[in-house]
């Protein structure tokens, strides 16, 4: 099949970035220099912000996720890796639960099945299960590689510098995409979600992790006070940038609401689409799966 | 042998575990991996995208044009 015209071939529309109208390729080059701009105090900036509650989300799409070793994702714009050292634990330890529960069903092993398996771990901790974090930026992904190398993780983890509206994978890759706290920094929404239905094998699922709509009125107002009012401000002290957490603030505001959000994942071909809100839709989960 | 210093940084080799996965964000098309000039080469296309301090860097912005091949006889 034909490619695809080049972007620079489409039609320029306007767009948002944050409460700015911008041309379509404005946006993409501030998102840019926003995330090149904050990418060594990201995870800093998370845990002011968020007052660390963004670790229970991520923990939360982990559960839901619920891999099984020999799982090979792909998590785009996964810049500073949190989600892949967490599968990367998640499949760990299902693994090594797998190897025991193995153990302790053979209670009449000889010393040398004991033996190998043991190395049998040792080799495969894994067990084939396999992450490549894929960002649009270069800095948030050396971020992302230097904790990894700190925190001893290198097996099953690579990273690639690539555009979610136009992935450098082949078709029916993936067992399972995820996109945390990314896809609302895409200029074509639309495009991103029909190339994570591209790049997953039937079967397949889609995970996006994102803020949403606050469901409760008067924690709404709160939640908007704390956004404008307090995050610029912690994006000052903390980062010395408060126009980029300005940035983020808005794009939260601009980013379609539940409903709206899981249509537009249904658009791009995936089925049994459902979200789950967290912290009273401060957050959303939105899964959909390719069938 | 260190690898000699031709940019910024230090020449890393990509890992090599991702490979497999990497077509050209364009085509979509099978890309070689050219180890000497560390690059990823759409051949039919002509352009190659660069591997930058390890990190395959697959953006169309930042491929550069190279001479348009035909596929080798088996």
């Amino acid at each position: 099949a034909l490619a695809r015209p080049a972007r620079g071939l489409a039609a320029h529309g306007e767009t948002h970035f944050g409460f700015q109208t911008v041309s379509e390729e404005e946006k993409g080059e501030k998102v840019y220099q926003v995330f090149e701009s904050v990418a060594r105090k990201y995870d800093v900036m998370n845990d002011s912000m968020s007052l660390g509650i963004h670790r229970v989300w991520k923990d939360v799409l982990l559960h839901k996720m619920n891999p099984s070793p020999g799982t090979l994702l792909l998590d785009v714009a996964g810049g500073t890796g949190d989600i892949a050292f967490r599968f990367i634990n998640y499949v760990r330890s299902v693994r090594e639960r797998q190897l025991r529960r193995k153990l302790k069903h053979h209670q009449n092993l000889s010393w040398q099945e004991i033996a190998d398996s043991y190395q049998e771990e040792a080799i495969k901790p894994l067990g084939d299960s396999q992450v490549v974090v894929c960002d649009i930026n270069t800095e948030m992904l050396k971020v992302g590689r230097q904790k990894a190398e700190h925190l001893g993780y290198s097996e099953g983890l690579s990273w690639v510098v690539g555009n979610a509206e136009e992935l450098p994978f082949g078709d029916e890759k993936f067992d399972v995409y995820t996109v945390a706290f990314g896809i609302r920094n895409v200029t074509h929404i639309d495009l991103a979600l029909q190339e994570a239905y591209r790049v997953l094998k039937p079967g397949g699922r889609f995970l996006c992790l994102e803020f949403s709509q606050v469901t409760n009125p008067v924690l709404s107002r709160l939640y908007d006070l704390y956004s404008f009012q307090i995050i610029p401000v912690l994006g000052e002290i903390i980062a010395g940038d408060w126009k980029s957490y300005q940035y983020l603030v808005e794009s939260i505001r601009r980013f379609p609401p539940q409903e709206e959000f899981k249509e537009m994942i249904e658009d791009a071909g995936f089925l049994k689409v459902d979200y789950q809100n967290l912290t009273s839709g401060i957050v959303a989960i939105h899964s959909g799966f390719k069938l | 042998a260190p690898a000699p210093e031709t940019g910024p940084g230090a020449a890393r080799p990509p890992e090599p575990s991702v490979l497999p996965f990497l077509v050209c964000p364009l085509s979509k098309r099978p890309l070689r991996y050219e180890a000497a000039t560390q690059e990823l080469v759409n051949e039919e296309l002509g352009i190659a995208y660069p591997v930058v301090d390890g990190i395959p860097t697959m953006l169309p912005e930042a491929a550069r044009k190279v001479p348009a091949r035909p596929a080798e006889q088996h």
